[in-house]
């Protein structure tokens, strides 16, 4: 069941940090690594390759967590669960050429090629943007 | 990979440097229906172990203990994906009754002692041993 984020996570979202993201892995172990990411339109837009391992497991297991936080105050932080609800080629690079000029200012500098973008919805939010224990 | 099997891995001089620092490690665990849960934590690297602390009755600390498994990924801050990732498999859980261990972590972390304990609070130190290493700086 997809939630809406309150107008003070949406302000978080809107803050430039990379989202750090957790999959399962086929043995049950948790993956955790840092991505690019933006909030719009109710979902949250990730970008990668089709061969990157996350990808892999989110194309086995759909429920992917994001962790949200600030990295120049530690306690500004926020844990979202949610579900990949789908993903498309990024043909040309127009999407992570957006996310790059997001965290970076500049235009993508890395080839454009075989990358994808991947829509989450979230469906559980906790942590100390917007109180605890939602 | 470093390590696998039942060894504790070797862990880099590179991410030892980077685990030396006070900064937030991110601690991934699964809950019982096989979602992830990720939590920001303190921690502390010494003895070719990670020590964490929390409060027993939260749930990632529940999760950990109920399969064992756990991630930490740690992120350099001043270049955010520059990071390594740990799986780690717990090893032992040390009541903290007279909240030494915390306060510990808490001057590493802030200068200062922990705060005051909440009521029903109680403090557990988590031992973590290092199975693999894997990450953008290994």
């Amino acid at each position: 069941m997809a939630v809406q984020l309150s107008s003070k996570m949406q302000e978080f979202t809107q803050e430039v940090y990379p989202a750090i993201i957790g999959t399962n892995r086929k043995d049950g172990s948790v993956q955790i690594n840092p991505v690019w990411f933006e909030f719009q339109d109710r979902s949250f837009w990730i970008n990668g390759g089709t061969n990157r391992g996350w990808f892999k497991h989110l194309q086995r297991d759909p429920r992917i967590t994001l962790l949200l936080i600030d990295p120049k105050n530690m306690f500004r932080w926020a844990q979202v669960q949610g579900r990949m609800v789908n993903w498309a080629e990024d043909p040309g690079g127009e999407h992570i050429n957006h996310l790059s000029h997001r965290y970076t200012g500049r235009d993508y500098q890395n080839p454009r090629t075989g990358r994808i973008k991947i829509q989450i919805q979230p469906e559980r939010i906790k942590g100390s943007i917007d109180g605890w224990g939602r | 990979m470093a390590g696998g099997g039942n060894a504790i891995a070797a862990v880099s001089p590179t991410v030892l440097a980077l685990v030396a620092q006070p900064i937030l490690t991110v601690v991934g665990t699964k809950r019982a229906d096989g979602s992830l849960q990720l939590n920001p934590a303190w921690f502390e690297f010494d003895d070719g172990y990670f020590w964490l602390n929390s409060n027993r009755w939260r749930t990632w600390p529940k999760n950990v203990q109920r399969d064992r498994d756990i991630t930490l990924n740690f992120i350099d801050a001043s270049e955010p994906f520059r990071w390594a990732s740990i799986r780690g498999r717990l090893a032992e859980v040390i009541p903290d009754p007279d909240h030494a261990f915390i306060d510990r972590l808490a001057r590493r972390y802030t200068g200062r002692v922990f705060r005051e304990l909440r009521p029903g609070e109680e403090r557990i130190t988590l031992k973590v041993e290092p199975v693999s290493v894997t990450g953008e700086m290994i």
